[in-house]
């Protein structure tokens, strides 16, 4: 009986490795074709979404973006004032405490012409590349509130008008914007509505000589709010559909604060970024003319839409900057300080913190300037996936270092005297604007979802009808995987874009991304278009996501730098980046484990059974520990 | 130990009321008088107990049937006690005095199991029957030492059978009361029938299901109700809703007033509760169903019942539904639905199938101490505050017939109750229990007589 099985077993094997040639024959083909395209349409390939298909586009992301020598100078003679600027004119903790950036500060900050950094050079501004952005993004992010203050501005207040504006609306109201001259803000949240669209309530009703539109309604948390002279404003419309109905749909508005009946409410008193001015701003019968609709008129969402997704990706380099910054203080200190006739850098303990706070430096640059480099080639780039990837991975990672160098100190640094607990303190709206990252992990997962759902839908159709050719091949597949054949998808061998110093890591990446291939394709299908509701597992998979994205970014980084020989590459390559990918390896493989059906390790039933019972009660349901029935 | 409880069963009516005693005697008499031909095997089986009991006072009665008369007079004189004691106020302290005179009459406490069996029919009408300190000073007439068995053939045995048992009568009355032992009861069991008799079994069963059951409900009624109908009003509504958003709006408070003319108008109370759900609900119904205010409702707690009324629409036919249509331009950070052709496999399809009846909704709901249409209609005149779609929807009123009115605790009327099962006033669900088994031993001894 068992040998009969073997012998069922060993046949089953072979006809699934002849299948599967077949099949990587036909996926070569697929391939290819794309590939052309990309030679004479530039990009439209995306890598992450990709990788939920297995796949690895190693076009993309190997080798890692350069850039050219006289763009490193002219980027270096901007940072040279910025950094001299930072260290000496702007007083962080007084910023801090008395919750207001100092006029001269923000005079010295549009000098430098911070606050036009990406308005291209014909409007005044420093047209500067996002490479280039993001590399002054590293030095700003020292203070918190000066970033988000410089963020809010021209991240996505003005960001409308650079993608969406006409000549004529970037004429008149880009030099200023990029002098700072006026400053800009962006308002999108209401009461009622923070991600959904279709509870915003501001209302934008045209006059009856249809030229102006009165504006009504207020929105919150508005940075900027207090001081902005320009807004974007999105505000409902009321549109002729194609069918003749009349339907709401949301608009962009650039509206002055000289139109009249703009009011801004008391700023908001705030745990961190204390000095950057967030408040309510209201809309009586604001009257905005016609011409200052950005976009088409209905066409707002779409506008919001981009300018979300595109205003993410330089939280990766500031963190990093901030990160960079810390380690010098706290090292300075840990080097210093003497504990039982030693220094705290002998601990292994203390040692481990600075490990982690590197090792999430390293690769918080790593992604961030990949995916800037990405977003600056030219041709139509939709990098907003690799966007939000970062911004999760870096500001949770920030989270995390600024919490540890703080633990170095101990208890000084709770103190104020150290700036360890306004780091703290600023570095936890990380977590939540920009999209906070619960919402941008549900994103990363389901936008890469649909793409593979596209692309799975009839296969997985066939395998559910029972057709015996797509069932034998996913066996096969299986079964190859069981045996731990190893997958090569070209990162290393003979058209290899890793450093051999890297192979392992390389293979484990490639290990990763072929099994999550297949874990997305089970996915799909057991759960089809219902893994919308299922969001333990969108969150899993958009971790998986994010940490081979981060893989891959600190393996293109470190073959370049060993292959070009930059100082300290074997710090970097060696140990930096092989301690990632094996950690990153083991995670992914115990989420993906997870994702498995019956996973033993899968507690999610549990967890939300444990929160169900809480939230019908709202509140902490156990007895306590000194309650007695009798 | 199940004979013996039929036993107790048979006399414990007797002793309730005067015309079952009476009957309860004839059968005594008869049986005892007469072969078990026709008598059930309940009757026979007591009767073959009573041959094992150990009380003098028992035995004498059996093997001497003259003796009858002095035995029921013993009964009547603990009945008696009772009565006299407490001829003005039934109180604790009567009772208590009742029980200490008992035990200064006779250092030997001649006849204690008649007693407490007395004493523990008295409690409901001393208000005492969820006193533990009153179960424990009964236990504590047993006299002590007595009757622990001293060596292993009593112990092996039924050690004073009539003892333990009314002893394990005492604690089933408690548990029925759902009164919970102390540690004093533990030592005075001990002491009494020692570790290991039939009452401290019992003792021990109580202490282990009592505080698995105690916190077994997951929605609790307080021991004691709130005396204000506005409270009591108030209590009812968030137990029936069970939204913690629903918000209870006092429409009117009960008062009266007398009016020019010198009549005296008493004005209803009226309470109700809406949760923001049903707000919208109701925002959304469409103007030209009619909705319809409906009761009333039973609502039982613990020994009190309330009625309620609701505002409801029927169900939409499947016709008139309409589902919202997905809206791409409605999340401005991910997708809310995914554009593929593909469903949940099977296998991991863990609903249930569940056949579902559309039942309407239910906007709102009130209770009010006058069940009338004007009264209802102010109650949805202050509904239409809030829903001002309430002025444009046909309101019809379905009221069944029958008093319902919002009773406060402390106001037991019986004139106004209308009480389903025929309950009475003062009746807990123990009680109810103990009606039961009346009616069940009536036919019995009945037949008995016969």
């Amino acid at each position: 009986m068992n040998i009969n099985r073997l012998m069922l077993l060993s046949k089953s094997v072979k006809f699934g490795k002849s299948l599967l040639t077949s099949n990587a024959r036909h996926a070569a083909e697929e391939v290819t074709l794309p590939h052309r395209t990309f030679k004479t349409y530039g990009r439209n390939l995306a890598y992450a979404k990709d990788l939920f298909l297995g796949k690895l586009n190693k076009a993309e992301c190997f080798p890692y973006p350069e850039i050219s020598n006289e763009e490193l100078e002219e980027i270096n003679s901007f940072v040279a004032p910025v950094e001299k600027f930072f260290a000496e004119d702007v007083d962080s903790k007084r910023i801090d405490h008395e919750a207001k950036i100092p006029p001269e500060t923000l005079n010295g900050l549009k000098e430098l012409g911070l606050f036009g950094i990406q308005v291209p050079e014909e409007y005044g501004g420093l047209g500067l590349s996002n490479t280039m952005y993001a590399r002054l993004g590293e030095i700003i992010s020292l203070d918190g509130s000066i970033a988000v203050t410089l963020a809010a501005h021209q991240a996505i207040g003005l960001k409308g008008l650079l993608i969406a504006g006409s000549e004529e609306q970037k004429a008149k109201y880009l030099p200023k914007l990029a002098s700072g001259e006026h400053v800009a803000a962006f308002c999108l949240t209401e009461p009622g509505s923070g991600s959904d669209a279709a509870s915003i309530q501001t209302k934008a009703s045209l006059s009856e000589d249809g030229k102006t539109y009165l504006l009504n309604g207020s929105k919150i948390w508005i940075s900027n709010g207090g001081f902005a002279d320009v807004m974007t404003v999105f505000a409902r419309t009321e549109v002729v559909g194609e069918d003749g109905v009349k339907k709401d749909k949301i608009s962009a508005f650039i509206v002055e604060r000289a139109f009249g009946g703009v009011t801004s409410g008391k700023p908001e008193d705030k745990l961190g970024i204390r000095g950057s001015n967030t408040c309510e701003v209201s809309f009586d019968n604001c009257p905005v003319p016609v011409e200052n609709v950005i976009g088409e008129v209905g066409g707002g969402f779409k506008v919001a839409m981009n300018i979300l997704n595109s205003g993410r990706f330089s939280m990766g380099s500031a963190g990093a900057g901030m990160i960079k910054k810390l380690i010098e203080m706290t090292a300075e200190y840990a080097g210093s300080r003497r504990q039982f006739g030693k220094h705290l850098s002998e601990f292994g303990m203390i040692q481990e913190k600075f490990a982690v706070m590197a090792q999430n430096a390293f690769v918080m640059e790593s992604m961030a300037y990949l995916t800037a480099g990405m977003m600056d080639r030219p041709g139509l780039s939709d990098c907003s996936l690799e966007a939000a990837m970062v911004k999760v991975f870096s500001s949770e990672g920030g989270w995390v270092c600024v919490s540890e160098a703080l633990q170095v100190l101990g208890g000084l640094g709770y103190t104020k005297n150290y700036p360890y607990e306004r780091y703290l303190r600023d570095c936890r709206i990380l977590l939540i604007f920009e999209g906070t990252n619960e919402i941008l992990r549900m994103y990363i997962a389901l936008t890469g979802l649909q793409y593979a759902g596209k692309v799975f839908t009839d296969k997985i159709k066939k395998m559910k009808k029972g057709n015996v050719g797509v069932v034998s091949e996913m066996l096969g597949k299986r079964l190859g995987e069981m045996f731990g054949r190893s997958r090569d998808l070209g990162l290393t061998g003979t058209d290899g874009v890793v450093h051999p110093a890297l192979a392992d890591s390389a293979k484990k990446l490639e290990q990763n991304v072929v099994h999550f291939g297949s874990t997305v394709e089970s996915l799909l299908y057991r759960y089809g278009k219902t893994i919308v509701d299922e969001q333990l597992i969108l969150k899993r998979v958009a971790d998986i996501l994010i940490n081979l994205y981060a893989m891959t970014a600190v393996l293109s980084r470190s073959s370049r730098s060993i292959s070009i020989g930059l100082r300290n590459h074997d710090h970097e390559v060696v140990l930096l980046a092989n301690t990632f990918c094996t950690d990153a390896f083991f995670k992914n493989n115990y989420w993906m484990t997870q994702l498995q059906k019956n996973s033993l390790e899968n507690q999610d039933e549990n967890i939300k059974k444990i929160a169900r019972q809480v939230l019908e009660k709202r509140s902490y349901i156990c007895s306590h520990p000194l309650d007695r029935t009798f | 130990m199940n004979c013996a409880r039929c036993l107790l069963r048979l006399q414990s009516p007797g002793i309730l009321a005067a015309s079952v005693r009476a009957a309860v005697r004839r059968t005594a008499q008869h049986q005892l008088s007469t072969v078990p031909s026709g008598i059930t095997p309940h009757t026979t089986y007591s009767q073959t107990l009573r041959h094992f009991h150990g009380s003098t006072a028992l035995s004498k009665s059996q093997a001497v049937p003259t003796d009858q008369e002095e035995k029921d007079k013993s009964l009547i004189t603990y009945d008696d006690l009772f009565e006299r004691v407490a001829r003005e106020t039934k109180t604790k302290a009567t009772f208590n005095r009742v029980v200490d005179v008992f035990c200064n009459r006779d250092i030997r406490r001649r006849g204690h199991v008649e007693f407490i069996y007395a004493a523990l029919k008295k409690m409901t009408e001393f208000g005492v029957e969820k006193d533990l300190t009153v179960y424990n000073k009964l236990l504590d007439v047993f006299p002590k030492e007595v009757f622990v068995p001293r060596n292993f053939i009593q112990r092996m045995f039924n050690h004073y059978p009539r003892q333990q048992e009314c002893g394990v009568q005492l604690l089933e009355q408690m548990e029925n009361y759902g009164v919970m032992p102390n540690m004093d009861t533990k030592v005075l069991i001990v002491q009494i029938f020692g570790e290991k008799g039939h009452p401290m079994r019992k003792f021990q069963r109580i202490m282990y299901w009592f505080p698995k059951f105690k916190n077994a409900n997951p929605f609790p009624i307080p021991r004691q109700l709130p005396e204000d109908p506005v409270d009591l009003a108030r209590l009812c509504l968030t137990r029936i809703a069970n939204d913690l958003d629903s918000k209870v709006t006092v429409h009117q408070t009960p008062c009266s007033d007398i009016t020019e003319s010198g009549e005296e108008v008493t004005y209803p109370l009226i309470v109700g509760i809406q949760s923001p759900d049903q707000m919208e609900l109701l925002a959304r119904h469409n103007p030209e169903r009619p909705v319809f205010v409906e009761g009333p409702f039973p609502l039982w707690l613990r020994k009190n019942c309330v009625y309620y009324y609701i505002l409801r629409a029927d169900p939409l036919p499947p016709d008139q539904k309409v589902e919202l249509p997905y809206d791409p331009e409605r999340s401005f950070y991910f997708p809310l639905q995914l554009d593929l052709d593909l469903d949940r496999d099977l296998g991991d399809d863990d609903s249930f199938d569940v056949d579902d009846v559309d039942e309407g909704p239910v906007f709102a709901m009130c209770m009010t101490s006058q069940g009338n249409q004007a009264t209802l209609n102010q109650w949805i005149s202050g509904l239409q505050e809030n829903n001002p779609v309430l002025g444009l929807v046909p309101t019809l009123f379905r009221l069944e017939a029958g008093p319902a009115e919002l009773l406060g605790v402390s106001d037991p009327d019986p004139g106004h109750g209308y009480r389903p099962g025929g309950a009475e006033e003062t009746q807990t669900g123990a009680e109810t229990e103990i009606v039961v088994e009346e009616e069940e031993v009536h036919p019995l001894s009945q037949r008995g007589k016969q």
